[in-house]
């Protein structure tokens, strides 16, 4: 056997918002290695799921993230972890959640209503977030200030609009995020 | 760029119920790590010198696990992804390497500080690396 490598740390990213706005195309253009896929069993009795009587006793679900990756350097790495579409998963899933840097919640400003349970989750759980509105193709149809007042944003998250599929916009994003940690160091 | 991802998203809790036996058998019947310190993003590196008992017989997705570590040093959450295996399922196979002294892992780096306030050495560092992005 070689000799062990050093092992970098890792920090991870919550990449949150409603199904198909594009969480995983985020995670996708800003990753080094297209996304990977990750399943975990979790238990189904908290989740208030309706079974037919006599018919269903299983008590576990399935639940699948996609993620991606960021080598900062030899000693540390930033994992992207696009959260399961059904929020009600996230509060079973405390490995997922716990211990992140921060979150990103994307919006489409067709069904920004779409977004309000990523909002919800984590501001409940307290994780500092940054929106991210996608437009696909350049279309967008509020204004910022129409956004904030919809998704009852709090003035200091910041808000950001483009295009998930560039690699530029998903660097803003985070780097967005990481400057909203490093400017109200209390939120953590 | 995969644009059915997400659809894929939906579909997979469906097919939980396919995939209830096959998992737990590898592990021989376990269903909980023995160790909680393992979370998605414990990175796992292999033991310097390390070297397999003879006699003791691991799985395939031992052996697996071994090769990849080798290779590059993996997250937890990337094991599981190369095996197609469940998350807790993967960290139970972890487990056992790490028993063995073959496996170490690495935790996660803390983002709030214990003594309060955030670690703005490590918040700085990435905001460097994301910039090179």
């Amino acid at each position: 056997m070689t000799d062990s490598q050093a092992a970098p740390a890792a920090v991870k990213i919550l990449i949150a918002g409603g199904f198909g706005v594009g969480k995983t195309t985020l995670v996708g253009s800003v990753s080094e290695v297209t996304p990977l896929r990750t399943e975990e069993y979790l238990t189904r009795a908290s989740v208030g799921v309706d079974s037919l009587d006599g018919v269903d006793t299983k008590d576990t679900t399935t639940v699948a993230l996609d993620f991606g990756r960021i080598t900062i350097g030899p000693e540390l790495v930033v994992y992207l972890f696009g959260t399961p579409g059904q929020e009600r998963f996230w509060f079973m899933w405390n490995d997922l959640v716990n211990g992140a840097l921060g979150g990103v919640v994307i919006a489409d400003t067709r069904r920004l209503e779409s977004s309000f349970a990523s909002i919800d989750f984590f501001e409940s759980r307290r994780i500092p977030f940054v929106v991210a509105i996608n437009c696909f193709d350049g279309v967008n149809t509020r204004t910022a200030a129409e956004i904030r007042v919809a998704l009852d944003l709090d003035p200091q998250v910041p808000l950001l609009v483009g295009d998930v599929r560039t690699r530029a916009f998903g660097r803003d994003v985070l780097l967005a995020l990481v400057e909203h940690l490093i400017n109200q160091p209390a939120l953590v | 760029m995969s644009p059915n991802w997400e659809e894929l998203e939906q579909t997979v809790g469906d097919d939980g119920a396919q995939s209830m036996v096959r998992p737990y058998t590898i592990t021989r019947g376990r269903t909980a790590p023995e160790r909680d310190d393992l979370t998605l993003i414990t990175v796992l590196t292999l033991v310097s010198g390390a070297a397999e008992q003879p006699g003791r017989r691991l799985q395939p997705e031992h052996r697996v696990i071994l090769a990849r570590c080798a290779r590059q040093p993996a997250a937890v959450a990337e094991l599981a992804a190369d095996l197609d295996l469940p998350v807790s399922v993967t960290k139970i196979l972890l487990g056992d390497l790490i028993a063995l002294g073959l496996l170490a892992a690495r935790a996660p780096i803390a983002v709030a500080r214990a003594g309060g306030g955030v670690d703005l050495g490590l918040l700085n560092a990435v905001r460097e690396g994301l910039r090179r992005l």
